[in-house]
């Protein structure tokens, strides 16, 4: 639903001139690391277990490896969840400390393969599933290592459910093999909604377009038909005919979120940030919720709509 | 006998004292009266702005013409031969027996055969640059520009005046233009007295000034006379011609990128003219036929310019000129394999009405009503899904300015401008089969006053100043609704006023004929702004008005100089420092992304800049070789509470050593050559730091903002231009122009891009950055032709 004005005539520009480039070495200041925190909570249906992964950044290195992989992960930190009421801390899970039956689960999780991975993936996890993260509710998040302390705080929003799918045939040129996503969504009037959505294709990860998360702002308290595109056909090595579109016969599932404010100014800024290179873009810096460090500590309320591709 | 000498001789010598005072107070009761009338060019009728007048014996007793080419000097009774000269043209020597105030039209040819093309930025006239007020100010006139190369053979007035010292390009290839550290909406840009809000097609690379419509060009980046206002940086006053008042003549001229063609002609001889022009590019066009074989048959992009002028000499005393520009881009994208169309189209048009009237022979008049709208739109539309957003400016503006000449030592301008503006800010509406969108954004209104008086007093011979005062009120008007106080506003109603009381103040001492010192102060206001989040300026960026949230942008500047001519005015040099403090400056939060904004100035923070900086500037204004070298040595800086705590950091288009080299050789009567040269110290831009993962892909973690620098930008370009043969110019003649656009192919920058990939299987990620270069060594050649 947006409209990114100037994608098109960058393009254009591009095709018209004689460009060239080269690989370009940026000049560091050489300032420290900083943390980076990846936390999650779900409420609803199937809910993951809260969990968080706790980095430090990358230099601006060309290439990086797994043993830098593996150094990235902070180890040892004290990492609380509170809901206002309970605080609960997370325990430290590395894949390597596992036996190989849980590790494969756990790495499936996270949309891993424990028997290819090449770095010893660690994470604070709720396994015993002492937090019950509930809509409307919000969540602080408190780390510490050694005499460092990052917080961050997250609200689950109350569910906005899809009312309903269907598929179409694509627009344009007829093909019977292609079909697009229509979802109809009735947007509560009066508040502020913001929504993220992921994709996965027969039971595969679920996986993210370029652009996952909207808000109603021009569309507050409407009813009305959307095109949800695949995010499987939007990265770079799609063919552009299928762009966004699904294919007859799969069976796709839609994870669709509900999220808070803060949650969605990460990810517009994150996307706009990939999206937005080229001849005028300035920098974007992402809009974190975390003090003290890097990255997001977001909420989701969680519905899931399963469907075979068919029209 | 000795005593009674030294008596007498004292005796005398007092007589001559008694004598001298005599003739004094005799001459100061002698009459004094008016010569005035306009200066011309010959062969086309078009009045000359600049020509100077002066007399012969006595040239620091003279006067310039104002921009509608008229003058007016005040003598005593007697006889003088009155010099005219216009730079590129024969001096005039005129005998005038002054008995009674008389009115004296001169018209000047072209001394020079066009082969003989002088390429200068010629401060006002001869050694006007080291005896006039003016700081800071530089004409160039188009036919100079004309010869100079040019990227892709479009000739570019705005690309020319990024040549001179104190001023930057915005990019490479940008006709984008900065001024002394100023942001790109502080420059007034004037087309026959409208403001233009957005001087740039394709993206900005060209601008909306088509060369063979201008008669005349001048930068104002220092001392900003009082009688300009409403920006803080500098002034572009550009003047259409006013066509042939002689003969009907056409003129025009096929290059790789567009094609041109004038028209110009008598309407009544000596009366009456016209002028039309157009200049279209066709490189989509031509290639039509294989895009409409694909599935985006229909796809073109194309910009157009017109630029239309009448004018009508009622008597001596009152002429009348209505002139307009009216230019779009535009762009079609069709893919209808996925049904899918985009539209873009966006443009100015301005419309001038101007009176001039001579009350008398000192007082010049004129009133002029003026029109300008400049509209973007975008949409796109799939199936039953459309998406649009439409921004804009329109103004009604009415001028009432004059000229007055009491005597040969002041020249007094004063007058009263109003203008209501519309900004509106970006609408989007869409719908979705038979829901419809819309924001909730709605146009703002403003009234914007001026009152302003100027006096360019020469006190003493070696001594002169320009006193100015500008007083400016401006008024945010309704229909608004306070998002803060909830308050609502119907339409007319104020808002929200500001208002400021802007001194100019200019002095030149006259050190000898040939060099002076200059000082000034310039206060500024601008209530109309243009906020970008692009390393420049794009058509999609809104003019926002001051109002209850946005305050203006307040700024002063302080400039010195010394100004030296040498070898009778054929070389001149001058050295200027400056000084610019810049309040309420206004940018965009960080982390700000357009794509969910409904008030943008919610979106805005406030801070200051100042800019500082040593200007050098040495040119040739006469002989075979010809030009000028410019250097520039500055600092821009800007600070925003709101931005990393306030840190003071360079702005995106400081440039501490900013050089070019600008030469013109006439190797014989038929060959020109042009030879351009441009080093500058490379762009700001926010560092890469560090990288991390999120959801399993690399992110940037961005440093302090423009904590680094681009390699240095440079750059030579040359041109040849082949004249006709002298017996072929006649009736029809033409010239060829060949140009060669970065000669040594240096690979500038144009801007870096990132490129991620991580596989975290295998626990390996790859970060890259590119930069990339989008011009080459660039042939071009143009065929331009005239007719009459």
């Amino acid at each position: 639903m947006k409209l990114n004005l100037l994608t098109l005539l960058p393009i254009l520009l591009l095709l018209m001139l004689a460009s060239c480039e080269q690989e370009y070495i940026p000049i560091k200041s050489g300032e420290g690391p900083k943390y980076v925190v990846e936390g999650y909570l779900e409420a609803g249906e199937a809910p993951f277990p809260t969990y968080v992964i706790l980095t430090r950044t990358f230099d601006f290195f060309s290439e990086i490896g797994p043993d830098q992989f593996n150094s990235s992960f902070v180890r040892n930190a004290v990492v609380i969840v509170s809901d206002g009421e309970a605080d609960v801390v997370l325990p430290e899970v590395c894949l390597s400390q596992l036996d190989p039956a849980i590790r494969k689960l756990v790495a499936a999780q996270f949309g891993l393969n424990s028997d290819t991975l090449s770095i010893d993936f660690c994470v604070y996890v709720d396994l015993l599933g002492l937090v019950q993260p509930e809509e409307g509710r919000t969540y602080t998040l408190r780390i510490e290592v050694d005499t460092d302390v990052i917080t961050a705080t997250t609200t689950i929003p109350p569910h906005v459910r899809i009312d309903s799918l269907r598929f179409l045939p694509p627009p344009g040129k007829p093909n019977d093999s292609l079909a697009q996503l229509k979802c109809f969504l009735a947007d509560p009037p009066g508040v502020r909604n913001f929504y993220r959505y992921f994709g996965s294709t027969n039971g595969g990860p679920y996986e993210k377009s370029f652009s996952t998360v909207e808000e109603d702002l021009f569309f507050d308290g409407k009813s009305f038909d959307f095109q949800l595109f695949n995010p499987a056909t939007t990265n770079g090595n799609a063919d552009p005919d299928q762009f966004g579109l699904y294919f007859v016969g799969d069976t796709v599932t839609i994870k669709w979120c509900s999220i808070d404010e803060a949650h969605f100014d990460f990810w517009n800024t994150l996307e706009f940030s990939n999206a937005n290179q080229g001849p005028f873009a300035s920098y974007t810096r992402l809009q974190s919720n975390i003090n003290g460090g890097l990255g997001i500590w977001g909420g989701y309320s969680i519905s899931y709509y399963t469907r075979v591709v068919a029209y | 006998m000795f005593r009674h000498s030294v008596m007498r001789i004292r005796r005398l010598r007092s007589l001559m004292l008694v004598l001298g005072q005599l003739c004094v107070a005799l001459s100061i009761a002698q009459p004094k009266f008016t010569i005035s009338g306009y200066v011309k060019d010959s062969q086309s009728g078009e009045t000359l702005i600049g020509a100077n007048i002066y007399l012969e014996n006595q040239p620091s007793t003279g006067t310039v013409t104002n921009t509608y080419g008229f003058y007016s000097l005040t003598l005593q009774e007697g006889s003088y031969r009155l010099v005219f000269s216009y730079l590129g043209y024969q001096s005039r020597l005129e005998s005038v027996t002054l008995s009674q105030s008389t009115q004296v039209n001169v018209s000047l040819s072209s001394g020079l055969a066009m082969q003989e093309v002088v390429v200068t930025a010629k401060a006002e006239e001869e050694d006007d640059n080291v005896q006039s007020t003016s700081m800071g100010r530089v004409s160039l006139p188009v036919d100079q520009i004309k010869v100079l190369p040019a990227l892709l053979g479009e000739v570019d007035v705005l690309k020319t005046i990024q040549l001179l010292p104190g001023v930057s390009s915005a990019g490479e290839g940008s006709a984008g233009f900065y001024v002394r550290g100023g942001g790109a909406d502080q420059n007034l840009v004037l087309l026959d007295e409208a403001v233009v809000y957005n001087s740039g097609h394709f993206l900005g690379f060209f601008s909306v000034f088509n060369a063979d419509a201008i008669k005349n060009t001048t930068l104002i980046k220092g001392g900003i006379p009082a009688v300009y206002g409403g920006r803080l940086s500098s002034v572009l006053d550009i003047q259409m011609k006013e066509g042939n008042n002689q003969q009907f003549q056409s003129e025009g001229g096929i290059g790789l990128i567009s094609s041109r063609l004038t028209l110009e002609g008598p309407i009544v001889k000596d009366k009456s003219s016209f002028l039309i022009s157009g200049r279209r590019t066709y490189g989509f066009d031509l290639a039509q036929p294989f895009i409409n074989k694909t599935d985006f048959a229909g796809t073109n992009y194309f910009f157009y310019d017109v630029n239309a002028k009448v004018n009508y000499q009622f008597s001596q005393k009152d002429r009348v000129y209505l002139s307009g520009y009216f230019g779009r881009d535009v762009l079609n994208f069709e893919q209808r394999d996925r049904d899918f169309r985009f539209r873009l189209p966006y443009g100015n048009a301005t419309a001038t009405l101007r009176w001039n009237h001579l009350f008398n022979d000192k007082l010049f008049f004129n009133l002029s009503a003026i029109y300008n709208d400049y509209q973007f739109r975008a949409g796109f539309d799939q199936e039953e899904f459309k998406f649009s957003i439409y921004s804009g400016v329109r103004d009604f503006n009415m001028k009432l300015d004059f000229d007055y000449f009491p005597s040969n030592d002041h020249q007094i301008k004063t007058g009263i401008h109003g203008t209501h503006h519309k900004l509106t800010p970006n609408i989007i509406s869409g719908s979705a089969g038979d829901v419809e969108f819309e924001s909730t954004t709605t146009p703002k209104y403003a009234n914007e006053f001026a009152v302003y008086i100027q006096d360019d007093w020469r006190i003493s011979p070696r001594f002169r100043v320009n006193l100015g005062l500008r007083g400016t009120l401006f008024q945010q008007t309704g229909p608004y609704t306070s998002k803060h106080t909830g308050e609502s506003f119907s339409g007319g109603e104020v808002v929200q006023t500001y208002s400021s009381l802007e001194p100019r103040l200019f002095m030149n001492t006259s050190l000898t004929e040939q060099s002076s010192i200059k000082a000034g102060v310039t206060a500024t206001t601008q209530y109309l702004h243009l906020v970008s989040n692009s390393s420049s300026t794009l058509p999609a960026d809104v003019w926002v008005p001051s109002t209850e949230v946005v305050k203006p942008q307040r700024g002063w500047q302080y400039a010195a100089g010394y100004f030296q001519n040498f070898r009778s005015n054929t070389y001149e040099a001058s050295v200027e420092v400056y000084y610019k403090s810049l309040r309420d400056q206004i940018d965009y939060r960080e982390s700000f992304v357009d794509n969910s904004v409904d008030q943008v100035e919610d979106e805005f923070v406030f801070g200051k800049g100042r800019a500082y900086g040593l200007e050098l500037f040495v040119r040739k204004n006469k002989g075979a070789l010809n030009g000028w070298l410019g250097y520039t040595l500055s600092r821009t800086e800007r600070s925003f509470p709101d931005i990393e705590n306030g840190r003071i950091y360079p702005a995106t288009y400081d440039r501490t050593h900013d050089l070019s080299l600008v030469s013109n050789y006439n190797i014989s009567p038929r060959i020109t050559t042009g030879v351009v040269f441009i080093y500058a110290t490379g762009r700001t831009y926010t560092s890469l730091e560090r990288l991390y993962l999120i959801e399993g892909q690399l992110q940037t973690d961005y440093g302090p903002r423009n904590s680094q620098r681009l390699e240095p930008y440079h750059r030579m370009d040359v041109s040849v231009t082949l004249w006709p043969k002298k017996k072929e110019i006649r009736k029809f003649n033409s010239h060829w122009v060949f140009s060669l656009y970065n000669l040594y192919n240096r690979k500038n920058t144009f801007f870096l891009y990132t490129d991620y990939e991580t596989d975290l299987t295998q626990g390996t990620a790859s970060a890259k950055a590119y930069k990339v270069t989008i011009f080459p060594v660039l042939p071009s050649v143009t065929w331009n032709f005239k007719w009459r």
